[in-house]
């Protein structure tokens, strides 16, 4: 707790040599309200630090030391460089970019069509069935990929950094609010709109889709980082 | 060599002359130069490259066409999915496990590999490993000889059927001015020098290993290059690795280039400096973070920072790009920082007597602090140089660690060098050396302008002579190899995850030896090949490279 009022004391302190950029906080950095950065993504240490404030539990709590004592409020990024062999690029685990790179989104969005077609095709499902059935598969294939599997399925110059970490853990190196986050978000509750309304509200549909729109909802939340509830996929 | 400062009233003279007919200065086609040069040329000014390139500067990345990159995710979907199956079935032992597993007396200790991480090798890698590794046993020229092996068990294991396929073209050997051979006046002074040094020399520098050939090699590398002196070490990896950090240190800043090779990544991680990366090839990023190094200083205490070094490449060898160095320079003098040139790639292969990138700029090799580059691509030979200043190299020769630990050249390599070196300046009386570099700068001119006539994406700058072909789909790169190798032509392809994954390449890298018949058969070939695997993909959109924006929100890993 000390270390967390020291880190942030010193920022009200301005300083003797302040240095032209305008970027430089010497204010006092503000807790915004939870939904502020799902529109203004922000940098890493200001993530780092919203979330150091928002610390509660001693799991945060330890992390949020070590970040705060890392910041400085400069808007400078730095960067790890790894000996990656046999690599063309500097990236240290690819999988940080998979979800953002060109053509990413709209092959996940075909996938989602062709899921909800062939579901249509079959005889047996009335309309809001197969609607209900796209809705639980799809959240379900999320939540394995997205939320399952840890690690990466390649080995990374970066001694297993990530091998505890889910692949939305990894999105970005762990920036929050990025556009890729956002998009997951976002799609998985557009789906379960469409659910709801093709299945005319039943209260049936009603619980399977919202249960399973939550079980994929939840674990995208921030403040559910890196954590394991009832140590359930913890190595 | 003309200064940067004149370049713009160089602009009208005579263009250089690398099998590039050059234009005057209307009629430049890179987007970059325009209009006429200002009349009073200022630093400031020059960084915004008004004047700066005395030649046009065509680089092209075509961007991927979204259908193919589509289909590549779907690609990569369906090989998961596989995957995932065949370890199911492998786990209850419905296949059997070729990989190596735990011992049973193991099973409930803490498992010593996550297997996991193993899933892209033996899931997509293995699938296609035939490409790759193939044991050659000629020395590697324009043609080679290739071992046949056959895989009865889907490439987990290889038995060599006894023939060889003899005169594959190659296509995939560095071997840019045509050196490897073992017939030849450099094969003839190696084997003098082999007869009367020895193979070894079992001693680093400072002890008992400085041979006469090593000075002779130096000073000789030192007038090649055109600084005032320079060191030889015996590894190209070495090269860059040692003598970074016997550069900079704590409270010094490395300004690194996105796809640097992973010799100076390794190099500037020993050295313990703060490392930026900067875009690849970008100049706008670079100048950012230079402006921002120097406003902000060092990250806790804002002190400046003792020096600021700029590590660039000639040819980065993956995108077959130029570095643009007359911006690098021109941004190194009005930040006043260092700078760090690897010519790995380009030495030997670039500028009209081939003395590398700096020559193709038409630049002062003084204006680069720190010159290196390896024996190993042009020369034929082994090693690494780093060329400077007198009193840089005097300090490297006692603080590198290549040379204080490592063991020096051996003397017949130093003698193919010699020679090679010799005869590509032209002093062994012949203009053979010459010829060699002019016939590069055509094959490559010629090979690209006939691959992007017929269709393909190709990355990378005109004149580089690393020719990357862009194949997308994971099992285009296994197809493309295999049918190459069938038409007896040898390539080298790259997958994921050694670059981004809907960017998987197959690279060409030219060679002076390369005939134009040899090119022409290799040329008819590929489209052959390409229409059969349908990988003419470009649609002739070339993207301006200065219109591709600079983006700001990049998330990179924050420094410990």
């Amino acid at each position: 707790m000390q270390e967390l009022e020291r880190g942030s004391s010193s920022e009200s302190v301005p300083r003797s040599q302040t240095s032209p950029s305008a970027c430089v906080s010497s204010t006092r950095p503000r807790l915004l309200p939870l939904g502020y950065h799902f529109w203004r993504p922000l940098r890493r240490k200001q993530a780092n630090k919203q979330r150091s404030m928002r610390a509660r539990s001693s799991q945060h709590l330890q992390q949020a030391r070590m970040r705060a004592r890392r910041g400085d409020g400069s808007l400078v990024l730095f960067c790890r460089v790894k000996m990656n062999v046999g690599v063309a690029h500097s990236e240290v685990n690819p999988n940080t970019r998979v979800m953002s790179s060109r053509g990413m989104w709209l092959t996940y969005t075909l996938g989602v069509g062709l899921l909800h077609i062939v579901l249509l095709s079959i005889p047996f499902f009335s309309v809001p069935v197969a609607w209900t059935l796209t809705n639980v598969i799809h959240n379900l294939g999320m939540y394995v990929f997205l939320h399952a599997v840890k690690g990466t399925p390649f080995e990374t110059p970066d001694q297993g950094k990530a091998r505890l970490l889910t692949h939305w853990e990894q999105l970005d190196y762990g920036v929050q609010f990025t556009s890729s986050r956002k998009f997951f978000t976002i799609s998985p509750i557009i789906l379960y709109f469409l659910a709801s309304f093709y299945t005319k509200y039943d209260p049936t549909h009603f619980i399977f889709n919202t249960t399973s729109l939550l079980t994929v909802l939840i674990p995208k939340l921030p403040q559910l980082h890196g954590v394991r509830i009832f140590g359930i996929n913890k190595y | 060599m003309e200064r940067p400062e004149r370049a713009a009233a160089a602009l009208g003279a005579q263009p250089r002359a690398n099998g590039c007919s050059g234009a005057a200065h209307g009629g430049l086609r890179n987007g970059y130069v325009r209009g006429p040069p200002a009349s009073d040329t200022q630093i400031d000014r020059i960084v915004h490259n008004g004047g700066l390139y005395k030649r046009p500067f065509n680089e092209a990345f075509e961007e991927t066409p979204m259908l193919v990159a589509v289909l590549t995710y779907v690609g990569y979907g369906v090989l998961t999915l596989f995957g995932y199956l065949r370890d199911f079935m492998r786990q209850w032992k419905i296949e059997k496990c070729q990989n190596a597993i735990e011992r049973e007396e193991q099973k409930d200790f803490v498992p010593l590999y996550q297997d996991f991480e193993n899933f892209y090798t033996r899931n997509l890698y293995m699938r296609i490993r035939d490409t790759w590794n193939r044991p050659i046993c000629s020395v590697p020229g324009a043609k080679v000889d290739v071992m046949e092996r056959v895989s009865h068990d889907y490439n987990w294991t290889f038995t060599y059927t006894g023939r060889v396929i003899k005169g594959v073209i190659n296509m995939g050997s560095y071997n840019y001015l045509g050196f490897a051979q073992n017939n030849g006046a450099c094969q003839q002074a190696a084997a003098k020098v082999l007869s009367r040094y020895g193979a070894g020399v079992c001693s680093s520098r400072q002890e008992m290993g400085n041979l006469d050939k090593h000075e002779e090699l130096e000073k000789l590398v030192a007038r090649f290059l055109g600084v005032e002196s320079a060191m030889a070490y015996g590894m190209g990896f070495a090269t860059n690795s040692m003598n970074i950090p016997a550069l900079v240190g704590k409270g010094c800043l490395i300004l690194s280039d996105e796809l640097n090779h992973a010799s100076l990544v390794l190099g500037a991680r020993l050295s313990g400096a703060a490392i930026r990366i900067f875009k690849h090839n970008n100049m706008r990023s670079l100048e950012k973070l230079l402006k921002d190094a120097i406003v902000h200083g060092q990250p806790r205490t804002r002190r400046p920072w003792k020096k600021i070094l700029i590590l660039v490449e000639g040819i980065y060898s993956m995108e077959g790009s130029i570095v643009r160095l007359p911006e690098v320079i021109a941004l190194k003098k009005k930040y006043k920082s260092y700078l760090y040139l690897d010519e790995a790639h380009s030495i030997g292969a670039l500028g009209p007597t081939g003395r590398g990138v700096v020559e193709y700029f038409g630049l002062n090799p003084e204006d680069v602090d720190v010159m290196m580059g390896t024996f190993t691509k042009s020369f034929g030979a082994a090693g690494g140089y780093i060329g400077g200043k007198k009193e840089l190299i005097d300090y490297l020769r006692t603080h590198s660690h290549s040379a204080v630990y490592a063991t020096s050249l051996s003397p017949p390599v130093v003698e193919q060098i010699i020679t090679s070196m010799k005869c590509i300046m032209g002093e062994d009386g012949t203009t053979f050396g010459r010829e060699c570099v002019q016939q590069l700068a055509e094959n490559t001119r010629y090979f690209r302008r006939r691959l992007k006539e017929m269709g393909f994406i190709i990355y990378g700058n005109e004149d580089s002579p690393v020719v990357p072909l862009m194949l997308y789909m994971p099992a285009k790169i296994g197809a493309f190899g295999r049918e190459m190798l069938k038409r007896n032509i040898g390539v080298v392809v790259v997958g994921f995850p050694a670059t981004p994954i809907i960017e998987s390449r197959a690279r060409f890298c030219l060679s002076a030896a390369h005939t134009k018949e040899m090119l022409d058969t290799a040329l008819k070939e590929i489209n052959e090949v390409g229409d059969l695997l349908q990988l003419k993909y470009s649609r002739h959109r070339l993207v301006p490279l200065l219109d591709r924006p600079f983006d700001e929100t990049t998330y990179e890993e924050t420094e410990d």
